[in-house]
């Protein structure tokens, strides 16, 4: 048998655009797999000679989905820019609009993009496995799913004014208090919200059992885990520093700030695809792999910090002695992020500071380089700059979140792939399975245009000469 | 409950394809009818089935990539499930409507008004023939309420 090459393009329910091919051997073996990345912005070329003031509403352009994450990195590189402390009823505002982001994303990818493989499971009908097949199948789960994303999306409005590229967080601050009114209107949605994520959580854990292979086999493997970490060591998505933990559970690296992420991250380029990978610098590529995102936050952490996401946290951290590493475990991370995330919201707006008029510092540039890190709903996002004696950006670094998972990703296409795909028939079970634990890290490749018709996806294999052996379409 | 929604959606900085996104905004500043919600969006999701459902009418406003630029057609919507990518990257009236009698019952009635673009290249203006074919349609709304256009002309 000759070598054959399988192609899964474009990778459906996913934020971006993308395929993978995996490589056979003589024998029909799984030999390699590639996620590749096919689409290419620029963003870190072309914002060079801008003011750096405008960075944030720029820098909110790279993404429809997460444009409030990209907002809130880009604004605390400014920040550091600026030199100043931010007032700090402008930071509560900030982590509630944060926080509100990871809410509607996570919703987005639960309810919209994954939840139709955990109900239907991975077999079904694919023209069934959509919020459609969802609608049908369990409607009080799809309501759930509708209500949470636009709960978090109208927060996002309320506070920043437009759901999509708000332009409400600027360099020192945000650039308008929040009224007693709009409080009121998030405070009075939040039991509701809560509510559906308590009883999603249940629905997740009871589904368990019938996903042990996949939770066998879905990018589990030993790897370092990132993310910040808030004081004492608490959930932190806004603030805090850099912590790296190993499979073990055990502390690589920790208290990093803003200054010294480049001592410890590095990036490299690989010729299939425009994402960069990112790996702990001092043990090299590829020993220095490590993942971000929920997961990872859960694992790095040493407490949650909010009463009934501590106590889901705590049942999460059992599945696992030392780090959880089977990737299909984002799911449940991040339903229990979603949970953090509104009890968070409910405690800062109960603080009457709140409602402060004092919300953005002003000064001039006062520093040439500034870094900006937060927690984005995938993981974690860097924004580094560089400015000129006037302000203008000379340089600018982006380490975004599925660069950082771009590794593992890859690591879990071939676990996956290994497992499911053997010899020269397809199934539509396996092409979903490959895709499924890409899903699961959620990764965004930055996607802002229209997609226009039916998306088509199809698998392709072929041998050594080219000739299509087999296919697979949806 | 709005009896009637409306709902403008496109990019305003691809020219004529913002054509519903700045004629709801336009009907927002000017429409005060308490039976009349309006909503400004850059693309259908599936949150909108929530509102959608609590209408009696839902009335989207979108630019059409073909026909004779300016020109203006008003077509009913029925409920249609969509296809197996239906709602990652964008959803249609269609879908919304099925969506929302499937998850809350609804009866609710569609009708798309479009407007045909020119141009829908990089820029937040909109061309000679949709900016006049939208005044008309404000007009419109504003002289005989906005139910005039839910019906076909």
């Amino acid at each position: 048998m000759s070598r054959q090459k399988i192609v899964i393009d474009p990778v459906t329910r996913i934020e971006g655009h993308s395929k993978i091919s995996i490589h056979l051997d003589d024998d029909g073996r799984v030999e390699e797999a590639y996620f590749h990345v096919t689409q290419f912005r620029g963003f870190e070329k072309f914002c060079e000679g801008r003011p750096f003031s405008e960075m944030p509403s720029v820098m909110a352009r790279i993404c429809g989905i997460c444009p409030v994450s990209h907002l809130m990195a880009s604004a605390k590189a400014c920040d550091a820019i600026l030199a100043v402390r931010i007032p700090e009823s402008a930071v509560r505002l900030r982590r509630i609009l944060n926080l509100a982001q990871i809410v509607q994303s996570h919703a987005l990818s639960f309810f919209y993009l994954s939840s139709a493989d955990l109900l239907l499971g991975m077999d079904a009908d694919p023209a069934a496995r959509n919020l459609f097949g969802v609608i049908r199948a369990n409607p009080a789960l799809a309501r759930d799913g509708v209500r949470l994303r636009q709960y978090g999306q109208q927060i996002i409005e309320w506070m920043a004014g437009k759901r999509i590229h708000p332009t409400w967080v600027v360099p020192g601050g945000v650039n308008e208090p929040l009224t007693a009114e709009k409080r009121d209107l998030i405070l009075a949605g939040l039991p509701e919200a809560i509510q559906i994520a308590r009883r999603t959580l249940e629905w997740f854990k009871s589904e368990n059992e019938r996903f042990r292979e996949e939770i066998r086999t879905f990018a589990n493997f030993p790897s370092l885990f990132m993310g910040l970490v808030g004081e004492g060591g608490g959930l932190e998505h806004y603030d805090g520093k850099l912590r790296f933990l190993d499979a073990g559970g055990h502390i690589v690296a920790d208290g990093i700030d803003g200054a010294g992420y480049a001592n410890h991250i590095a990036e490299l380029a690989h010729p299939w695809t425009y994402l960069k990978t990112s790996y702990y610098k001092p043990m090299g590529y590829p020993e220095g792999v490590y993942r971000v995102g929920p997961l990872a936050r859960l694992n790095i952490i040493d407490g949650c910090g909010t009463p009934r996401a501590s106590q889901e946290w705590a049942e999460f951290r059992e599945l696992d002695r030392g780090a959880v590493l089977s990737s299909f475990y984002y799911h449940y991370a991040r339903l229990i992020e979603i949970l953090y995330a509104l009890e968070t919201i409910e405690r800062l707006l109960s603080a009457p500071q709140v409602l402060d008029k004092n919300v953005r510092a002003f000064a001039r540039a006062n520093n040439s380089e500034g870094v900006g890190i937060t927690e984005a709903p995938r993981g974690t996002l860097i924004h580094h700059y560089k400015v000129d004696g006037d302000g203008l950006i000379t340089w600018a670094n982006l380490i975004i979140a599925t660069g950082h998972n771009n590794a593992a990703m890859n690591r879990g296409v071939l676990q996956v792939a290994r497992h499911f795909v053997h010899g020269n028939r397809l199934q539509e079970g396996m092409l979903n399975r490959v895709e499924a634990v890409i899903r699961a890290f959620d990764p965004c490749l930055s996607c802002s245009t229209h997609a226009v018709g039916r998306l088509a996806l199809e698998i392709e294999l072929r041998d050594a000469a080219g000739e299509v052996v087999d296919t697979v379409r949806q | 409950m709005a009896r009637i929604l409306i709902i403008g959606y496109g990019n305003p900085l691809r020219g004529d394809d913002g054509f519903g996104w700045h004629a709801a905004q336009r009907l927002r500043e000017t429409v005060r009818d308490s039976d009349v919600e309006i909503l400004t969006v850059q693309q259908l999701t599936p949150e909108l089935m929530d509102p959608i459902s609590r209408a009696a009418k839902a009335i989207f406003l979108d630019a059409a990539a073909t026909g004779e630029p300016g020109h203006l057609s008003v077509t009913p919507v029925d409920p249609a499930v969509m296809g197996p990518a239906s709602f990652t990257h964008f959803a249609t009236p269609a879908g919304l409507l099925a969506g929302a009698r499937a998850l809350y019952g609804s009866e609710t009635a569609g009708v798309l008004v479009s407007v045909a673009g020119a141009d829908f290249s990089l820029g937040a203006e909109l061309s000679e023939a949709v900016l006049r074919a939208t005044e008309e349609l404000l007009d419109l709304a504003v002289r005989d309420g906005c139910w005039v256009l839910a019906h076909p002309a």
